[in-house]
């Protein structure tokens, strides 16, 4: 899978990485696709719930060796 | 392997992944640190964070030749030993779930973390608490100088969360930039075998501390269950009064409280069976101090990331960015107790910085529930917020 915008979240934490891809996804177009790298072990409860709570799609969720990689679809 | 081996083997494992392979809830969490607290309070004193890192700082200044407070050794001083043992606790916790990484943020927001521990350093001393002390365990105390101390959090944490959109949004390179993430477990095992030998050591040194004293023995070993709770259910009081700002997420308020109505069960239990004295950990700070304080320290700690105890078991967990957040304190407290505190304690009336115990004035039964009733409009309040997403940002 491949994102149409990158945001890289790596070496921040929370709240840094929720507020970042909140506000990289206000300026994203529906149905395009975010692309998050994480370090913060927190961001892989935080980043489902989010998605749950503001109706954007959680699509994937690759756990890479120094983190995660999230795939997240703009909805609304 | 026989079969009765590789059975057993399988039954260790699936006990091992119940505590480590998933973060437990955050009210877990919460009710776990509040028995840890009671277990203090019937040891010594209740919980509390900030007095073990200004310890840290006096001593650190006191080395170097300056003349500031001096509470006993950094060994020897029971609330210090309690947080070096929560450290290692959350190193253990983190190591045991192989979460444990040194994660090196953009250089912008190590300075963050720094000016936000310098904040909660000041804000610390001028409000004679912290989250915990004036808090977690504050409520608990029935002291109703908590409760302000509180009021100013959630100012400080308002205001601070307003900056930080603004922040995210028209300076995002502040928090972009090189960043380094090393030590990280990968597919090896070499994390749990180490945080074994961490809590092993937590236990010695423990031991060892029942030759001289059992306070501090116990503190050493409920330090280390502390930053190992915290760790596991990622306990994070700043949270608990950011979210309903940002997400507008009820758990973390809740998981706090559930801490929180736990601790006062115990609490009252031993004040008003006179185990312990009524007045401890009520603190001189109502009003003013607390308010202010509690501004200063609420501020500090959401743009650090953690308050004291969180940032100390998210430094356990390796980020960078909260031993910066550390050292801000380490620096401001003993400066700030120095230079700071007494004159503005001197300008304020008696009036505005006693001591206010509430069942001295109303009895123990309507004290609680005048907490609980406040409490209660607090949980009615986030679960508000959370449907209709008044105060929420996003």
């Amino acid at each position: 899978m491949q994102g149409d915008v990158i945001l890289d979240c790596k070496g921040l934490s929370c709240p840094m990485p929720i507020l970042k891809l909140a506000i990289a996804i206000k300026k994203l177009e529906v149905g395009k696709i975010i692309e998050m790298y994480g370090t913060d072990p927190g961001s892989k409860d935080d980043v489902p719930a989010w998605c749950e709570k503001t109706g954007h799609s959680l699509l994937e969720v690759v756990e890479v060796e120094d983190g995660f990689t999230f795939f997240i679809r703009c909805e609304k | 392997m026989s079969e009765t081996g590789s059975k057993r083997k399988g039954s260790l494992r699936e006990l091992y992944n119940i505590f480590f392979s998933k973060t437990w809830p955050m009210w877990v969490g919460g009710i776990l640190l509040g028995v840890g607290n009671i277990c203090l309070f019937i040891v010594l004193k209740p919980w509390g964070a900030s007095g073990g890192v200004k310890n840290w700082g006096d001593n650190l200044f006191n080395l170097m030749g300056g003349e500031f407070s001096n509470m006993g050794a950094i060994n020897l001083f029971p609330y210090s030993v309690l947080c070096i043992l929560l450290l290692m606790g959350a190193f253990a916790g983190a190591l045991f779930s192989k979460q444990f990484a040194l994660r090196f943020p953009p250089i912008g927001e190590l300075f963050k973390g720094l000016f936000g521990g310098l904040l909660m350093g000041l804000g610390a001393v001028i409000g004679v608490s912290c989250t915990i002390g004036g808090f977690f365990s504050g409520w608990p105390a029935l002291s109703l100088g908590a409760v302000v101390f509180t009021g100013g959090l959630v100012i400080g944490t308002w205001l601070a969360v307003k900056y930080l959109l603004f922040e995210v949004s028209k300076f995002p390179k502040l928090s972009s930039g090189k960043t380094t993430s090393i030590l990280s477990a990968g597919k090896g095992s070499w994390q749990p075998i180490l945080g074994a030998v961490v809590v092993l050591i937590g236990l010695i040194v423990a031991f060892r501390y029942t030759s001289t004293s059992s306070v501090l023995a116990w503190f050493a070993a409920i330090g280390l269950y502390l930053g190992l709770i915290c760790q596991r259910s990622r306990f994070c009081i700043v949270r608990a009064l950011r979210e309903p700002f940002m997400s507008g997420s009820s758990a973390p308020a809740l998981a706090v409280m559930a801490g929180i109505l736990v601790s006062m069960f115990g609490f009252v239990v031993i004040k008003f069976m006179g185990i312990r004295g009524d007045m401890i950990w009520v603190w001189p700070h109502f009003w003013v101090p607390a308010i202010v304080g509690g501004t200063i320290f609420g501020f500090g700690m959401t743009i650090a990331g953690g308050c004291t105890v969180g940032s100390i078991w998210r430094a356990g967990e390796g980020h960078i960015k909260l031993w910066a957040s550390i050292v801000g304190m380490i620096v401001a407290m003993p400066f700030t107790a120095k230079y700071i505190k007494p004159a503005f304690f001197d300008a304020l009336p008696d009036s505005m910085k006693q001591m206010f115990f509430l069942p001295e004035k109303i009895g123990y039964g309507p004290a609680v529930g005048v907490f609980v009733l406040i409490m209660l409009l607090s949980y009615l309040f986030v679960k508000w917020n959370e449907r209709t997403g008044k105060f929420s940002a996003y």
